[in-house]
């Protein structure tokens, strides 16, 4: 039979005709109890022992008992005290007595009211007297404390029958807070007829193995190896590693999205100056957007240096006259130089007109898709929907004869990726796109109807100035909305920004 | 977006559907593009709107669109207007800021609380939209009987539209008991302080007169002795501005507002000094209208029938035409209230709101195209797939930052030659002290973050690959935009060697050669701190952050870390 060390020194310290106890095991077996009684119910489920349980009674010496074990009872000190101040004889002052005696602080009352109690002397109006008959050497407290201290097993603990002290004093000692009394399981081995029978056949035990080396490994060792069992469902430490920010997870499973949808990515200035980011998509100057303080407007540097010539005036014709034969333009101021005036830009759509103008990768030829997932800027209050940084995702088909069902199939298969279907067209109202589309989506949890983007086909007004002569169709998302759609956040500012959580970037569910 | 005030009963009355309940309401108006926001304290309907339907800033256009909408009115109706007999005679001396005049004369009217306070939104409205808050346009609306004419030369009754020096006449405005000059009106009145700044650098005010004297102080404010209550019976309403058409185009809207209610509109001469207009200019405008692109745009086939349907519905009118080229086109009658009508294509949006949008099926464009990542977006996902398998936690930090942040608090001075010192590109007037530039480097942000999360766990090891900016004369902005790769290590034992071997990892990755010469940089401690010198070029800088940047940032462990040009790994 084939047993690990502990096992088989278990089995061999054991005996058929008595019961002994797992303590007693561990001594002859030379083991930590804890191994012997792991080994023990091992062997049990093997047959080869019976465990019996008993509920056993001890006592344990408190720190005070322990002390008065060693050194006096203290009203066996004040009667020895008392004697040698010849309270056998006529009172003394119940003063001078304690103050020869040494005892100090609470010690004082314990004395006192133990002395009379045990027939030591009496006290009364401040003078002590000693019983000449009185007999310390066979006081059953001080007897009993020096018995438990003698034969204490390791930890303190004394069998309730080995200490030989009878209940009434026992009693006693725990109402003075000097013993305490508790109750342990003891367990007992016996072996049964197959643990002889196993014995008889002679045990063969197998080394149980730590960490596995390189030694064990080279030499061979571990083809004999038994290795020692973990315990597997502990937790192990902690360990962070790498992360992605759960942000840029979206970004980049939109661009997945997207590439897969056959759309190419834009790449463009941050900063750029109004002309890109409003004249190109037919933004008259005065518009309240423009002027509104949620831009921000660089103090410096101020102004771009060049404008394509060409498309600038043609950019002012359309704004001054229009496009089209009955075609009019806006009732509005238009300057170059306020055309020119740099900004942080308030949305992509200024990589959209830079690329649509030719100004980026060349001439594009329709069919074309075209995407970004970058940031723009809004001078808004901060607050646990707004960033003045946001993502905005921004796509675009060019191809010609595009109707507004093509722009609502588009949306609803990307939408659809996100697990957000049934999307509401509410037909909108954009300077640079008619028909303009708010696009409503329901939210997963909460079924909540929330704008989800805004869409529409660019304006000839916008594309004939860029010249570009097919239909473009463009929509705009947040980054940011679609994220708390999926994630449930409630204060974006925890994401995004020197204000994160790193504890809640490090323990968000990562997406896929 | 902004918001107007509908009161759900008055819209009912003046549609004629007393059997809608609220809920029918706001689905119908949502129909129009109108959202529902919520309730105000009166119970009346906050709704949202986009600011092209200006023809809907009040209960009456409203409910006229709902009237096309239900059926209940098919095509253009322009109310009949009387013959002039009042003449407004525009002075020389007007402003040359601020030329224009229109105005019109309304009798029969019978103003009730609400139908009152609804002009007066629909002024507000309109000035905040249309009249760009008054400096493009300006309405005053005054009780016609406390105006006193002057006799023209025909007998008929005159006002002036004139320019007077800012001390040079004196009258009661709204709001005051007190007679004022327009000057004393800027510097004292509540009104006149808000809207001071369109006119203070004029050398002339703006102001109209009767014979009586002065009683209008545009775009600022009316006088008190015409003002308007629910017992006016007629009114006399004048807009100045810098643009005739808008002016124009605001008096129809208030007209044909008016006009629901009931009120007769009286024209009122113009006299320019080199013509004479006759307004209010209700005359109507044409679109010529391809079927074909109709079709195209709705991407649905359509009968000649349907789309005249369609536009009668939309309150326009359309009647077949023929292309030059023989193609079947319609000529589409604009109303006078409308200003978003530009090119034939706001029409087809006109036609196909009245279709329903939400009516056509969505269908998959079928043209095929190739997709694909910006050469930038691949590198940057690469190096940040190394980073993380370095350990780092990738970062996304804000690209605004203050000055404090991105120089004093590491220790260099803006426009120093050392890395990160590169001249800001500011922000103008900025909103927030925390945001006044754009960062020049990533380093700030990723001790900010390790600023606040000192109560997490370390090691705290964390990367951003980010975007940066500084003033550079090269670039056609001026600024130059770069991305840059930072990284930290932030834990009890960290040092140099660290943040080296991540560096060389990320190095070896992208087979570029890495050399790390000393150099001192005020971020870092000398001694321990080196250029990162990527295949020859210095790039960026490495060391253990110096003690005085670290309790700058309350930071009790030492942080080494590194930064350099993303582009350099390419």
């Amino acid at each position: 039979m084939q047993l690990t060390e502990s096992q088989a020194a278990v089995l061999e310290a054991a005996r058929a005709e008595e019961a002994t106890s797992v303590d007693a095991i561990a001594e002859r077996a030379d083991l930590p109890p804890e191994t012997v009684t792991g080994a023990a119910f091992e062997l049990e489920e093997e047959r080869l022992v019976a465990i019996s349980e008993r509920v056993e009674e001890t006592i344990t010496l408190t720190d005070e008992g322990s002390e008065y074990a060693t050194a006096t009872l203290p009203e066996i000190r004040l009667y020895e005290t008392a004697l040698e101040a010849g309270a056998d004889d006529e009172p003394v002052g119940m003063g001078q007595v304690i103050g020869q005696s040494g005892l100090e602080g609470p010690q004082v009352d314990i004395a006192l009211s133990n002395y009379a109690r045990k027939g030591y002397g009496t006290i009364d109006s401040g003078e002590i007297t000693a019983d000449p008959d009185g007999e310390p050497s066979t006081d059953a407290e001080a007897q009993a404390l020096e018995s438990l201290a003698d034969g204490g097993a390791e930890d303190g603990t004394v069998g309730l029958e080995a200490a030989g002290v009878d209940e009434d004093t026992l009693s006693q000692l725990e109402r003075r807070g000097l013993a305490e009394r508790m109750e342990s399981t003891v367990r007992e081995l016996t072996l049964t007829d197959d643990g002889v029978t196993a014995l008889m056949e002679g045990l063969e035990t197998a080394e149980t193995v730590g960490q596995l080396t390189p030694e064990m490994l080279t030499g061979g060792e571990w083809e004999d190896a038994e290795f020692a069992e973990y315990n597997v469902s502990a937790d192990a430490e902690r360990v962070e590693g790498g992360n992605v920010h759960i942000l840029r997870q979206t970004a980049e499973r939109v661009t997945d999205v997207l590439v897969g949808m056959g759309f190419q990515e834009m790449d463009g200035p941050h900063v750029d100056a109004d002309f890109w980011i409003n004249d190109c998509l037919f933004m008259p100057q005065d518009h309240p957007a423009r002027t509104h303080w949620d831009r921000f407007a660089l103090e410096a540097p101020t102004h771009i240096d060049h404008l394509p010539e060409e498309l600038v005036e043609r950019v002012e014709r359309a704004h001054r006259e229009g496009v089209g034969e009955d075609g009019e333009g806006y009732r509005s101021p238009w300057d170059e130089d306020f055309a020119r005036a740099l900004a942080l830009r308030g949305h992509t759509t200024s990589l959209s007109a830079r690329y649509l103008a030719g100004n980026e990768i060349g001439e594009i030829e329709p069919p074309a898709r075209f995407f970004s997932v970058e940031k723009v800027y809004r001078n808004d209050t901060l607050d646990p929907t707004h960033l003045l940084e946001f993502f905005q995702i921004e796509g675009w088909v060019m191809a010609d004869g595009l109707s507004v069902r093509d722009l609502m199939g588009t949306f609803e298969e990307f939408y659809a990726q996100f697990g957000i279907t049934d999307i509401e067209f509410k037909p909108h109202y954009n300077p640079y796109t008619e028909p303009s589309f708010e696009l409503f989506g329901t939210h997963p949890t909460t079924g909540e109807l929330v704008e989800i983007g805004n869409s529409g086909i660019f304006r000839e007004e916008m594309l004939e100035p860029l010249g570009v002569d097919c239909d473009v169709m463009a929509w705009g998302l947040a980054l940011e909305r679609l994220l708390m759609l999926m994630y449930g956040f409630e204060d974006i500012r925890d994401i995004h920004g020197t204000l994160c959580d790193l504890d809640l970037l490090r323990n968000t569910e990562v997406t896929y | 977006m902004p918001t107007v005030d509908i009161d759900p009963d008055e819209l009912r009355e003046l549609t004629g559907h007393e059997d809608k309940d609220d809920e029918q309401l706001k689905t119908d108006l949502f129909g129009l593009g109108l959202e529902f926001e919520g309730l105000t304290d009166d119970g009346e309907f906050e709704l949202e709107f986009a600011p092209d339907r200006l023809d809907r800033l009040s209960v009456e256009g409203v409910a006229r669109s709902l009237r096309y909408h239900y059926g209940d009115a098919r095509g253009v109706h322009v109310p009949s207007t009387n013959d002039p007999d009042w003449t407004i005679v525009v002075d020389d001396s007007v402003p040359d800021e601020r030329p224009y005049v229109t105005g019109a004369v309304i009798r029969d009217v019978d103003l009730d609380e609400e139908s009152l306070e609804s002009l007066i939104q629909l002024q507000e409205k309109l000035h905040a939209t249309m009249g760009r808050k008054r400096a493009k346009g300006a309405i005053g609306i005054h009780d016609l009987a406390m105006v006193k004419g002057s006799p023209a030369t025909e007998g008929n009754p005159t006002i002036e539209y004139v320019g007077v020096t800012p001390d040079g006449d004196r009258f009661v405005p709204l709001d005051s008991n007190e007679e004022l000059t327009p000057e004393g009106v800027l510097e004292d009145h509540p009104t006149g302080q808000t809207y001071a700044d369109l006119v203070s650098e004029y050398d002339r005010y703006p102001a109209i007169y009767d014979d009586l004297g002065l009683f209008s102080f545009p775009p600022v404010i009316n006088g008190k002795r015409t003002e308007v209550d629910t017992d006016s019976r007629e009114l006399f309403v004048e807009m100045t501005g810098t643009d005739q058409w808008t002016i124009d185009k605001m008096l129809n809207i208030v007209c044909y507002a008016l006009a629901a209610r009931g009120a007769t509109i009286e024209s009122v001469r113009v006299e320019y000094d080199v013509d004479d207009l006759v307004r209010p200019d209700l005359s109507t405008k044409t679109k010529t209208v391809a079927h074909d692109r109709i079709e195209t745009i709705l991407g649905i086939g359509l009968a000649p029938e349907e789309v005249i349907d369609l536009a009668e519905r939309s309150g326009l009118e359309a009647e077949t035409a023929e292309l030059e080229d023989g193609d079947l086109a319609y000529e589409v009658t604009i109303p006078p209230y409308r200003v978003d009508v530009l090119h034939p294509l706001d029409v087809i949006d006109d036609l196909g709101r009245a279709y329903g949008f939400n009516d056509l099926e969505p269908k998959y464009p079928d043209v095929g195209t190739v997709g694909g990542r910006h050469e930038r977006s691949r590198l940057e996902r690469s190096v940040r797939e190394q980073l993380v398998g370095l350990g780092f936690e990738d970062l996304l930090n804000f690209h605004m930052i203050s000055e404090e942040e991105n120089y004093e608090r590491m220790g260099i001075q803006p426009g120093s030659d050392v890395y990160g010192g590169g001249e800001p590109a500011t922000i103008k007037g900025p909103y927030s002290e925390d945001y006044t530039m754009l960062r020049t480097w990533v380093m700030p942000s990723l001790l900010m973050v390790l600023e606040r999360n000192t109560h997490r766990a370390y090691p705290q090891d964390l990367a951003e690959i980010g975007f940066t900016a500084a003033l550079d004369d090269s670039e056609n902005t001026g600024v130059g935009e770069r991305r840059r790769i930072g990284a930290v290590l932030a834990s009890h034992e960290v040092g140099y060697e660290d943040a080296k071997a991540r560096l060389q990892a990320l190095c070896r990755r992208f087979d570029v050669s890495l050399e790390t010469p000393p150099t001192d940089h005020p971020t870092y401690i000398s001694g321990r701190t080196a250029s990162v010198v990527i295949d020859g070029e210095d790039v960026g800088v490495i060391g253990e952050v110096h003690p005085r940047v670290l309790v700058e940032h309350d930071l009790e462990v030492p942080v080494a870390g590194f930064e350099f040009d993303l582009e350099t790994l390419r």
